[in-house]
């Protein structure tokens, strides 16, 4: 299937974009949003919404399967890490859910439609209306496809038109599913555009901040200081830093028969997205005094990410990438050679997996694509204090603990920074009413008219 | 062929070095053989691979990044006289390579040897845009330029933040030999000339046969330059031919350095290391040699790496052309995707 010309990307590169076409573009969709979807009722866009998430996991819509076919070509990911991701990422938008994240966002799904109050307003005598912005601008990041259409589908729900700017080279999923969406309603699909060019070109992007009334915005620091300091004032701007996760596995879990499966849960949180993600793990911490020890379940680790291997495999990366991998495992064979407390366990004859073990519990940063370290720890505050590092940059903290446990180490975990927790094998499959860096996600992007009667 | 000391060692690769004599395949392995024997993170690495070593090609390389964790080296404490480290942004680790006087003499005959092959500096005066060793005592590369100037020449300072270049000396030297008439040798890290002549108001045209040997890399010591936009930079603001730029490449964890042309040539640009170095390029993936025009990580083979290890693998990605290389980068994980990120290096 040829996909049709709506959209700037699906004209690159061939034709060469300007600011001017970029300002045209934003104008053009500000005016088809309040033409075709500011008035839409909440309800109907979720009808809609849920609709199409159940389409694109249906083997036979034609999207999917266009992302399935040249999905490796294009993302690098093999059809099943694609198939699994899409599978996981759509499974979470269904109407209860979306419902019920509108809800949890805004008091009630249906505040973008009229003037409502929760109890506690109109015990006030209030009422107050969210209303979307008018545009926004995304500048999504890298090749992960899920964080993009989560961002589209947050501005669909809020009723905003949107831009959005994909990175060199991940255009590849959010362009099919603009195009799933303008299938299923055109006019939705018209307050879409979706553009690429390389990060930092200035004038492109000064015609998009000029017109988008708020940014979104995933990248580097740098990247985000960057654009931060090259808007405009009076935009909204929404920057979602580097974030690393890690898991944590209390030494109650670790009877045999658990860690096997813990294991297995935890080789699908690597696996996932070839652990290219912000949520994806780059340590297992693991409790030493169970009745596997940390290096033992290091082990099972290794098997069971091997066995994934065999149905999802990693895919091919690049040479620099492979390259660290192949230059990191040298280092950590000399470590393991050299000092009794480091292991290493590695696919055979490729990259495709390494794990790590080390008693030293210093958080290391992996280099991704299916490297993950193991480390042996006493408890939680030693695992908070090897981790300090990290501390302020971690998203998703995997726990497996026992229920009496579980929340005082959350508690313990909130206080020093992390925003997430979830239990390993769900680190990359977050829940639609997620708070991206522990911040409302609708909630920071609509503006509310406060009505005192 | 048996080496049972070190000097002994030191002493047969400086004949090579010197005059060609020996092979290097039977050097390799009896240097290896003893660092085997004396070099302990090296032996248990080696143990712990099995490997039974019969050919160069199979002696097992260690990667760069061990020598910041372990002490790569075969003396003691006491025989220590100078160490060289690996430059980097600061707070970071930093490789260590240990010497004494006879490998430094090995790693100066080494230098000067293959400098002189592709600079030919005789006729002309130098300037390092390097601080002088006394300022940096443990950068491999200020040794290195003071070892090939004749008068040395020194217009880098080593301030808190980093190195920079004293543009008034760099500015008078350029200037002595223009009145002199006398062809320059100007030789720095990159970003050394990146931060030079961004900050040079009038480009200058340095006398005919004047030359330039840059070498590594930016660590974000100045924006960042692909090299033909470097060397585009160099030639207009100095006035040196395109074809009397060299590019060289160099660690501290190495005794040997490449060049990418000898001075003059105007053939396509390709690193090369001296006989007494011999490279591998190996597939990330299998590490299976690459074939010619395969990209891989670069292995060196280094008889100058006399009280260290003479295999190192590098960190760098090549293409295997001919005899050499072309450099194409560091393998470094991509550009954090999605939104991971790379914190540190381990």
């Amino acid at each position: 299937m040829e996909l049709p010309n709506f959209f700037i990307i699906d004209t690159q590169p061939e034709a060469r974009l300007t600011p001017s076409m970029v300002t045209e573009a934003c104008r053009q969709l500000k005016r088809n949003r309040t033409q075709y979807l500011r008035d839409i009722p909440t309800a109907q866009t979720i009808t809609l919404l849920a609709q199409l998430a159940d389409n694109w996991r249906d083997d036979l819509f034609p999207f999917r399967k266009i992302a399935l076919e040249a999905g490796q070509e294009a993302t690098g990911f093999s059809p099943a890490s694609l198939a699994r991701g899409l599978d996981e990422f759509f499974s979470r938008i269904t109407e209860e859910n979306l419902h019920n994240f509108m809800a949890q966002e805004l008091g009630d799904s249906r505040r973008l439609d009229a003037p409502l109050g929760t109890p506690e307003e109109r015990s006030d005598n209030r009422t107050a209306f969210a209303r979307g912005p008018e545009l926004i601008g995304h500048i999504t990041a890298g090749n992960l496809p899920c964080p993009t259409l989560m961002s589209m589908v947050h501005g669909l729900l809020v009723g905003s038109a949107q831009f959005v700017k994909c990175a060199e080279g991940a255009g590849f999923i959010p362009r099919l599913f603009a195009h799933s969406v303008y299938h299923t309603h055109a006019k939705l699909g018209a307050c879409l555009e979706l553009a690429r060019w390389p990060g930092g070109d200035n004038p492109l992007e000064e015609a998009l901040f000029k017109e988008a009334d708020c940014i979104v915005a995933v990248g580097c620091d740098e990247t985000l200081d960057a654009i931060r300091s090259r808007l405009p004032i009076g935009k909204r701007f929404l920057g979602h830093g580097h974030r690393v996760s890690f898991g944590y596995i209390h030494k109650d879990y670790l009877s045999r028969a658990m860690a096997r499966e813990l294991a297995e849960n935890a080789a699908r949180d690597v696996a996932a997205w070839n652990q290219l993600g912000c949520l994806s793990p780059h340590v297992f911490y693991v409790e030493r005094d169970g009745a596997v020890r940390p290096e033992q379940f290091a082990e099972m680790l290794s098997d069971a990410i091997d066995a994934l291997e065999q149905s999802e495999p990693r895919g091919k990366i690049s040479e620099a990438e492979s390259g660290e991998i192949a230059h990191r495992r040298s280092f950590y064979e000399i470590r393991a050679a050299h000092t009794g407390d480091v292991r290493q366990w590695q696919s055979e004859g490729s990259t495709a997996w390494t794990v790590v073990f080390e008693e030293e519990p210093q958080f290391a940063t992996s280099c991704m694509n299916r490297f993950i370290h193991v480390k042996s720890v006493a408890d939680i505050d030693e695992t908070l204090r090897a981790a300090e590092m990290a501390r302020g940059q971690v998203s998703t903290v995997g726990l497996a603990a026992p229920k009496s446990e579980t929340e005082a180490i959350v508690i313990k975990l909130a206080h020093w920074g992390v925003t997430r927790v979830c239990p390993i094998g769900q680190m990359q499959n977050p829940p639609i009413g997620w708070r991206h860096d522990g911040r409302p996600t609708l909630g920071d992007l609509v503006t509310w008219t406060d009505w005192e009667q | 062929m048996t080496f049972s000391t070190f000097n002994e060692a030191a002493e047969a690769v400086s004949r090579f070095i010197r005059n060609g004599e020996g092979r290097f395949g039977e050097l390799a392995l009896a240097l290896f053989t003893l660092q085997l024997k004396h070099v302990p993170a090296y032996r248990d690495l080696c143990r712990a691979r099995h490997v039974s070593v019969n050919h160069w090609r199979k002696i097992p390389a260690v990667p760069t990044t061990a020598f910041r964790d372990f002490e790569i080296t075969s003396l003691l404490l006491n025989e220590r006289t100078t160490v060289f480290h690996s430059s980097g942004t600061t707070g970071t680790v930093f490789s260590r390579h240990w010497h004494d006087s006879s490998s430094l003499a090995v790693y100066e005959n080494s230098l000067q040897s293959w400098f002189h092959a592709h600079l030919a500096p005789e006729d002309c005066r130098t300037l390092s845009l390097t601080p002088a060793p006394a300022e940096a005592p443990h950068s491999s590369l200020a040794h290195m330029m003071l070892t090939v100037q004749h008068t040395a020449n020194f217009s880098g300072t080593n301030s808190p933040r980093g190195w920079e270049v004293n543009a008034d000396t760099a500015q008078r030297a350029c200037v002595g030999a223009i009145d002199g008439n006398q062809p320059l040798l100007i030789m720095g890290a990159s970003f050394s000339f990146v931060q030079w002549l961004d900050g040079m108001k009038a480009p200058i045209a340095l006398p005919t046969g004047s030359r330039v040997m840059e070498t590594g890399g930016y660590k974000g010591r100045s924006r960042e330059l692909p090299k033909s936009e470097l060397h585009a930079l160099i030639a207009q603001k100095l006035g040196v031919r395109p074809d009397h730029i060299i590019s060289e490449y160099g660690m501290c964890e190495l005794g040997s350095q490449a060049y990418d042309r000898i001075v003059g040539r105007t053939d396509c640009p390709t690193f090369t290391f001296p006989a007494w170095a011999r490279i591998r390029i190996v597939s990330p993936e299998t590490q299976a040699e690459v074939a010619e025009g395969e990209t891989g990580l670069l292995q060196v083979f280094d008889l100058a790496n006399i009280r260290s290890v003479l295999a190192i693998l590098t960190g760098d990605l090549a293409v295997r052309r001919g005899d050499g290389f072309e450099l194409i980068g560091r393998a470094t994980a991509s550009e954090p995707r999605g939104c991971s990120l790379a914190l540190s290096e381990s």
